[in-house]
């Protein structure tokens, strides 16, 4: 282990006596990560962290309507869909219509977050002062407050407070005798003029309950810039994370071209030892890298890392030994500098927008983020939004680590298996 | 009897070309090198040297073969032979951003020093190598021949019982490639280290080895001490005569070898001399060689022969018994073609 220590140490002292490092690792990136957390609406406030629901209202009526914005008002980051559709897909229907089949798929995937259905008749039966049930389905964590299961309950409690208090008035009417319809058309009105002034009443918020935490409160959601900054900040970490660690190859060539790395190889140390010495080196860089660019998102843009923030650590970790264990694969297939920089840009320059680092993939088409998930930034930035923005913990972001590190696995075996010290 | 140090047997490395053709670098080398001596691998380049001493390093895994460091054999227990080894790449292995003193410290460590130890190496090999004052000095700066001299450093800094040097005077000058002809023979002398060293030099070869071996083309011709190796061509002298653009005529040469009484070969070969940019002929010249016993001796009897034929020699050379002869004699190439 010691060896290994002494390879790291001394690549990390030969990469840091380059002053130019300081400019890849901090300035640049800092800076894209500010231009491209604009971009993605940082500095302004709501919308940008979408809510997604669908809904299925066999109602159709005035009620469920009035139901519908009661949910609106409770959450302004609330996309009820089909209904809040918008030209640039909002709801990311495309030109599809909504059916119960793809309600689901869209649950399964996380393009939303929860259905509702209001069923027929659910106006009359409310008129009629008669139960009614409103079916809820999420994938949402149990243990987790739901921002969106507490704005159906808040509309449903203004809207059975209100029907309650016309059935309330109507009934103290007919029993006080001094109090007389005209008709019957007299007496409708009288009741609506209560659901009126009751609707009022719940609207004005007489009393409000916030409930706080950290990934979604009001003014944690606000300091992240209406989700700007927290989607800048761990993309760009990303993918300066593979500006950083990919070099790998072009300095395994370097080393080879030098004669430095056939030198450590007629040393006593084994062909194992070498090899963690210098991929350490270069995850430790990824890991420096991940610290730089959250350190600055988080003291200097207010960007905040959800109720449990040391799941991003594992997340980090997956996601650098992955892409260290690319760089050892990819060292294998070339030959020269040149081609270890093209291959390092390309890769680095194709794999980040692909995953979802410069963009949410949720504003792209179901395909291409699909086609996404062959980049790994793509699995850690799943990782990082079920963390960042729904407060996700470690049972929430398994699935992406176990992805991350299994094709860490692959890579790294086709990379010792075909590593050779001289070529 | 010196003990063996090294015992290579039947060492071959195949490659394979661009175009799939298979070809042996190096085919069944057999050698034994003893302790305390310097052994050298005398050969052109791509004969095979770097080849044989990247397998007998533990680089390149052999095709067939195998070598025994002190016993310990460099395919099947390579950690423990390689302890025992100090090796001197031909290319300058060094990191050029670091100072000489961070190289030798990293590459101690690496051979498990530590702490005062590694200092005092460190302080030891600087001081052998005379670059005490540029210590801190990054090596990027130095000129190529204090890199060699950190290169070779690296390979003695641990004290090794066998120290491989891969052609260490490449492309440097007299006055340095001088320096470390006087280190390698103090490894020897002085620190009692074996020195295995490689050149395609013949003379450096034969001012500081014990035992030579000649390989060409991935194989071992020729081995033994210098005299044994001369022997072989025996005790004859090379008389060259250059005699310009004139073609020397076939009875010339008979009667070379028939009135000069100490000659007992004769051959003429004529060179054409291009020109450097363009690779157009620029001119061709005839070279005259004498084999000769006492060959100066013999001269005067040349010039004469050749004077009655119309053959003007233009410059006169007589060369002694060497390993280029050596060379000569078992290729019929000289080393430096």
């Amino acid at each position: 282990m010691q060896r290994i220590l002494d390879i790291a140490l001394n690549d990390l002292r030969i990469i840091f006596k380059d002053r130019s490092i300081w400019i890849n690792l901090v300035i640049l990136p800092i800076v894209i990560s500010v231009a491209v957390g604009y971009a993605n609406g940082a500095g302004f406030t709501g919308g940008s962290v979408s809510l997604r629901v669908d809904v299925f209202d066999a109602d159709a009526g005035a009620m469920s309507a009035q139901f519908l914005d009661a949910m609106r008002a409770g959450n302004a980051n609330l996309v009820l869909c089909p209904m809040d559709q918008t030209a640039a897909d909002l709801c990311q229907l495309g030109e599809e219509a909504l059916t119960a089949e793809l309600a689901q798929t869209r649950l399964e995937d996380k393009v939303s977050l929860a259905t509702l259905e209001i069923p027929a008749g659910f106006g009359a039966a409310l008129a009629r002062g008669e139960a009614v049930s409103l079916i809820y389905r999420s994938n949402e964590d149990a243990t987790a407050p739901s921002y969106i299961l507490q704005a159906v309950q808040s509309a449903a409690t203004r809207l059975s407070g209100a029907q309650i208090a016309v059935q309330v008035g109507g009934q103290v009417a007919d029993s006080l005798s001094f109090l007389q319809f005209s008709d019957d058309a007299d007496r409708v009105a009288f009741l609506e003029e209560i659901r009126g002034r009751a609707e009022e009443g719940w609207a004005a918020d007489l009393i409000t309950v916030e409930t706080v935490q950290a990934a979604l409160d009001p003014a944690a959601t606000q300091t992240n810039g209406g989700g700007g900054f927290a989607q800048s900040i761990p993309g760009i970490a990303s993918m300066y994370v593979m500006f950083t660690v990919l070099p790998a190859a072009s300095a395994f060539i370097l080393e080879r071209k030098n004669w430095t790395l056939q030198r450590l190889a007629t040393l006593p140390i084994s062909r194992a030892q070498i090899l963690g010495g210098k991929l350490l080196a270069r995850f430790v860089m990824g890991m420096i890298q991940y610290a730089v660019l959250f350190g600055f998102g988080a003291l200097a843009l207010g960007v905040t890392f959800g109720s449990q923030p040391l799941t991003m650590l594992p997340v980090m970790i997956a996601y650098t030994a992955c892409v260290t264990a690319l760089a050892l694969a990819l060292t294998t297939f070339i030959t020269t500098d040149m081609q270890a920089q093209g291959i390092t840009l390309f890769m680095s320059l194709t794999l980040a927008p692909l995953g979802g680092a410069w963009w949410p993939l949720e504003i792209v088409p179901e395909w291409m983020r699909v086609i996404g998930h062959i980049s790994p930034i793509a699995w850690a930035m799943d990782a990082y939004r079920e963390i960042i923005f729904y407060g996700g913990g470690i049972g929430d972001v398994i699935v992406p680590i176990a992805v991350l590190l299994a094709a860490t696995a692959a890579l790294f075996a086709i990379g010792v298996a075909r590593f050779r010290f001289s070529k | 009897m010196q003990e063996t140090l090294v015992q290579v047997r039947g060492l071959s490395k195949q490659f394979k070309r661009d175009n799939g053709e298979t070809f042996f670098a190096v085919k069944d080398v057999t050698l034994e090198i003893r302790r305390g001596e310097i052994f050298s691998l005398l050969g052109p380049n791509g004969a095979g040297k770097t080849t044989t001493i990247s397998m007998i390093s533990g680089l390149l895994t052999p095709t067939q073969g195998d070598a025994l460091i002190g016993g310990n054999s460099i395919t099947k227990n390579p950690l423990a032979a390689k302890k025992m080894l100090g090796v001197v790449p031909q290319d300058i292995a060094l990191y050029p951003t670091l100072s000489a003193r961070q190289n030798l410290e990293f590459f101690g460590k690496m051979h498990g020093l530590g702490g005062k130890t590694l200092n005092q190496a460190v302080d030891e090999v600087l001081d052998l190598i005379d670059l005490g004052d540029r210590e801190k000095d990054k090596v990027d700066n130095f000129s190529g021949g204090m890199k060699r001299r950190v290169n070779i450093g690296i390979g003695m800094l641990h004290k090794p019982q066998l120290i491989y040097m891969d052609e260490p005077t490449v492309g440097i000058d007299p006055q340095n490639r001088r320096r470390i002809l006087d280190t390698v023979l103090r490894l020897r002398d002085e620190l009692k280290m074996t020195v295995l060293y490689t050149s395609h030099l013949m003379e450096e070869v034969q001012e500081i080895s014990d035992r030579v071996g000649i390989i060409d083309h991935g194989q071992m011709i020729a081995l033994g001490t210098v005299g044994e190796l001369i022997q072989k061509v025996g005790e004859e002298d090379r008389l060259i005569l250059k005699v310009g653009e004139q073609p020397v005529a076939e009875p010339l040469l008979r009667r070379i070898e028939s009135e000069v009484a100490t000659a007992t070969r004769a051959q003429y070969e004529r060179r054409e001399i291009a020109n450097g940019d363009s690779g157009a002929l620029a001119a061709a010249e005839g070279i005259l060689t004498v084999y000769a016993t006492r060959g100066r001796r013999a001269l005067p009897d040349i010039i004469r022969l050749a004077n009655e034929t119309g053959v003007d020699i233009l410059s006169v050379e007589v060369r002694e018994p060497d390993l280029e002869a050596v060379f000569l004699h078992l290729t019929g190439r000289a080393l430096r073609d």
